[in-house]
């Protein structure tokens, strides 16, 4: 009996050390900081990634690691000319229910998802699977840089990486600095997608305001998306109205722009809001949710100061800057329309 | 004069009643009789019009049933049912005041009133007028019943198990009310009943029923006999003369 | 003479209820009122008064294209919803029947989501309001089917109009799972009920709707009480029962279809307003529907007024609203009442 005892603990003494080596041997671990800020390790290198929405595979494919996606949204068919040959990987599912049984089937070694849907429990799920969900949110522009960052070093992209965060520091940098001393700034009402429903305090749409230089009217609100009355916005009568709209067609579709078009004649008509002075001198425009938010929302933010503030960015043009993203991280030609046309007649300027 | 001629009534593939023939001048009584399952509701709910005839013809002062609407056949059968209605509370006098619906236009009339407010007097309900119905006792709700099937001024009644669930006074009660309106008016009327005894008394015809069809009709001091209840209801029965009318004491059942 | 004492009680009690109809009418146009003198901008109750005589310019559009036409939709819808509301009731022989029971809403709902999901409704919001009222119609058009076609009683509609709200709750949800995140939200805000989006021209549209089928309705009203006491009972005093139903549902929908198009699901109002007049009124449909209607408006003209004060510069929407304004006021009348009333 005594023996056995010995034999015991000699085994566990012997394999201690051996249980903090070895990990170490052959694999290496990385850790990334997600958007919840949690540390999270990822065993290196990825060979094989599933993104759940449009903004991760964007970022993967400016990482250049589209090779590595066994899995996308399943949503993805509908903007076949954007994506490409991404169409025919497997579908996983929807941002918010992801089909789990295929993610498992796929083995990946990590998937992309936002910061806070699908829900925990489903995260714990596919970690009781082995497999590493990433939280991250890549769509707005103050922490996408730093998301793209970590993504690039657990990727061993650390280049492509850096290349396209200091492209979109680069921009960020010089429109913040132009803004930063710009005086009066003027008021917005930012409209997301449903009518009336405007986008407040800690939203995108509230900080691209700030970046370009304008207020948003609605940063008094108590909710990220209030719900306002006509008579309300009529009263704050701000000088610029901006709407992030929804078509579902967008790159490359020739009557994107028509749709929008028809977007910002119809806010014109709302009864009693030719009252406000946004109307009137018809500094109002519409752009397509995807330069509004996600990797390309710094496009967004180019339109938006030439809106609030025409000529103070002349070298800035967002038509050149969104053709240089596509080209240069996306691989793609430039193609479609993205904002709705000046009102005719207006010159954009304020009165 | 209300004419049955060859009634007949399927409900899928059961025959509920055949070859049914009756006729009840105004100011007389017919008692519809039989044991349970024998057709004496759906005869019934086909002189009011609730269900339809498969066959054979209802005739009101020659008229053909079938022919008339709803609404006109409402004017001519007025029909006692045997529970008060329940749901939403009504007064005793909106309950009344519902029978001259077959005769409003859109909103009850002056005389539409008055005619309810008479009925109700006659019946001595007038000092229940304002109360709910279902704060009414058996006896007073069975007829409110029936003056609301008197405000519809028809020729003829048609009750249904008036008596079943009232106590032994306010059976004689309702049925002598039933008598003494048909005599007056000069209404007919066909009432369903259970109990052989109140139909002894005071019908002036009895029709007795049995699986679906007439087994015999005629006056209750010739109808009612050993013989036929035995037929007809499978029960050993003593039918003994008194008062001038037949009563029936049930001995025992016979299998 | 003592007949006319015996009807006396009652033409006294129809008296009452006329003039608590009357009262209910002066309410309401009180309460549209004060909803006309509140609001975001500065223009108070005396910039209204003013506006009614003479062209005041920036004012004048905010009380006549903003104000008015959201205080008459309101008006206009509560008044539908409770109309529809005690119709249902009354054919469905059913206290807990609303506009919604048949599934009509989810219907409405429905259409909303096909075309907001398939159609790019969110560009096309006359389309999404058209797809809503016709779908409506539709639902309730297949409850009368398979009415006619088994002969079915009040209950096996009610089972009918289940099945069908769950049956399009489910399509809606489907539809929603494969729509982008952006038309998720947008089928949500139509779910929550508004009534921003109610222009003149869309008030003419649900005028009619409401204000034709209404008075049909009020001529039939002592067949619904007859509807009331039973199938046998309202056959044998010459009620058409099953044509009173079928022209009843058919004349609820339209009514229903017609609010809910452009609003959105506005809840609890055709539910609470019947029950709130019988409470008070007697269940005589003579004054139930009418006053059921105006009850209904009071609750949604209150209901967006609070949405708008209580909380400003955000808005409530009115379909939560309602609820919360409907729920205690019914709380209150049910400790309250002294007698069972259904």
């Amino acid at each position: 009996m005594i023996a056995a005892y010995r034999v015991s603990i000699a085994a566990v003494l012997l394999l201690q050390p051996l249980c903090i080596i070895a990990p170490a041997l052959g694999a290496s671990q990385n850790e990334v900081v997600d958007a919840l800020g949690r540390k999270v390790e990822v065993v290196t290198p990825v060979r094989r990634i599933v993104a759940l929405n449009s903004d991760a595979v964007e970022v993967l494919r400016i990482l250049n690691v589209q090779d590595l996606i066994v899995g996308v949204f399943s949503q993805i068919d509908a903007d076949p000319q954007f994506w490409g040959d991404l169409v025919n990987r497997r579908k996983v599912g929807s941002w918010r229910e992801p089909n789990s049984e295929v993610i498992v089937e796929l083995e990946p070694d990590i998937v992309l998802a936002y910061a806070k849907t699908p829900s925990p429990e489903w995260e714990a799920r596919m970690a009781a699977r082995g497999i590493r969900v990433l939280r991250f949110e890549l769509y707005r522009i103050d922490s996408l840089e730093r998301e793209v960052r970590e993504l690039g070093r657990v990727l061993d992209r650390k280049e492509e990486a850096e290349r396209f965060c200091s492209w979109h520091d680069l921009w960020l940098r010089r429109i913040r600095e132009k803004v930063a001393s710009v005086v009066p700034r003027p008021s917005v009402y930012v409209e997301s997608y449903g009518d009336y429903v405007s986008a407040g305090p800690t939203t995108g749409g509230d900080q691209m305001c700030v970046d370009a230089g304008g207020r948003n009217i609605s940063d008094v609100m108590a909710i990220p998306f209030p719900r306002v009355t006509p008579e309300w916005v009529v009263a704050q009568d701000p000088d610029v109205v901006v709407k992030a709209a929804v078509s579902n067609a967008k790159y490359g579709a020739a009557e994107s722009g028509a749709a929008l078009n028809r977007v910002r004649d119809r806010i014109m008509q709302r009864p009693a809001w030719n009252l406000i002075k946004a109307v009137s001198s018809g500094r109002v425009h519409v752009l397509d949710s995807s330069i509004w938010v996600g990797p390309r929302a710094i496009i967004g933010l180019a339109y938006m100061i030439q809106w609030l503030h025409p000529g103070l960015m002349a070298d800035l043009s967002p038509e050149a800057l969104h053709k240089e993203y596509l080209e240069t991280f996306q691989k793609l030609p430039y193609k479609g329309v993205f904002v709705s046309d000046p009102v005719a007649g207006s010159d954009g300027k304020c009165p | 004069m209300l004419e049955i001629v060859d009634l007949s009534f399927h409900y899928g593939s059961s025959t509920i009643l055949r070859g049914i023939a009756a006729h009840v001048p105004k100011g007389r009584i017919l008692c519809v009789a039989g044991p349970n399952g024998a057709g004496k509701t759906t005869l019934l709910r086909c002189l009011t019009g609730i269900a339809r005839p498969s066959g054979g013809q209802i005739l009101i002062e020659g008229r053909e049933v079938l022919r008339m609407t709803r609404r006109e056949l409402a004017t001519r059968v007025g029909y006692v049912p045997q529970h008060r209605p329940s749901g939403f509370p009504m007064t005793v006098f909106e309950t009344v005041l519902m029978g001259r619906r077959p005769h409003l236009t859109w909103r009850p009339s002056a005389r539409d009133l008055e005619l309810t407010a008479d009925i109700l007097r006659e019946l001595n309900l007038e000092d229940l007028a304002m109360r709910d119905l279902d704060r009414l006792s058996g006896g007073q709700a069975q007829k409110v019943m029936l003056a609301r099937a008197l405000a519809q001024e028809p020729s003829f009644l048609v009750l249904d198990e008036p008596t079943s669930s009232l106590d032994l006074c306010h059976q004689l009660e309702v049925m002598e009310m039933v008598q003494a309106v048909v005599g007056a008016v000069g209404m007919g009327a066909v009432i369903a009943l259970h109990d052989l005894n109140l139909a002894a008394r005071f019908a002036d015809e009895i029709m007795l029923l049995k699986d679906g069809r007439v087994f015999a009709r005629g006056e209750p001091s010739v109808l009612i006999g050993s013989e036929n209840i035995r037929e007809v209801y499978r029960v050993d029965a003593d039918v003994r003369m008194g008062n001038g009318r037949p009563w029936v004491q049930p001995l025992r059942c016979v299998r | 003479m003592r007949s006319e004492a015996v009807s006396q009680g009652y033409i006294a009690r129809n008296r009452q209820k006329k003039l608590l109809l009357v009262f209910a009418f002066l309410l309401l146009a009180m309460m549209a009122a004060v909803g006309l003198s509140v609001g975001a901008s500065a223009v108070g109750p005396l910039d209204v008064l003013e506006s009614l005589f003479r062209d005041t310019g920036r004012a004048n559009t905010i009380i006549w294209q903003l104000r008015m036409p959201r205080i008459v939709m309101a008006m206009l819808v509560g008044f539908g919803l409770g109309v529809a509301g005690t119709v249902f009731q009354a054919i469905l022989k059913n206290p807990l029947a609303s506009p919604f029971t048949l599934g009509i809403g989810s219907g409405a709902g429905f259409g909303a989501v096909v075309v907001i999901i398939f159609m790019r409704g969110g560009l096309y919001p006359q389309l999404a309001a058209a797809s809503a009222f016709v779908f409506s119609l539709l639902s309730a058009f297949f409850i009368l089917g398979i009415a006619k076609m088994k002969h079915a009683s009040s209950e096996t509609m009610i089972l009918t109009g289940i099945a069908q709200m769950f049956l399009f709750s489910a399509l809606s949800a489907f539809f929603q799972y494969m729509g982008t995140m952006e038309q998720v939200y947008e089928v949500t805000f139509w779910h929550f009920g508004s009534l921003s989006k109610a222009g003149w021209r869309e008030i003419g549209f649900t005028s009619l709707m409401v204000l034709i089928p209404f008075p049909l309705l009020v001529r039939r009203a002592w067949d619904f009480n007859l509807l009331a006491t039973g199938d046998e009972s309202a056959l044998a005093l010459g009620v058409d029962v099953e044509r009173l139903r079928m022209w009843g549902v058919i004349a609820a929908s339209l009514i229903t279809a017609g609010c809910i198009c452009f609003t959105g699901v506005i809840g609890f109002v055709g539910l609470v307003a019947p029950h709130i007049v019988r409470m008070t009124m007697g269940s005589d449909h003579c004054t139930l529907i009418p006053a059921s209607g105006l009850v209904g408006g009071l609750l949604v003209l209150a209901a967006d007024i609070l949405a708008n004060t209580v909380w400003a510069p955000q808005v409530i929407p009115i379909g939560i609203m309602t609820s919360f304004i409907g729920v205690p006021f019914f709380f209150y009348l049910l400790m309250k009442r002294t007698r069972e009333y259904w």
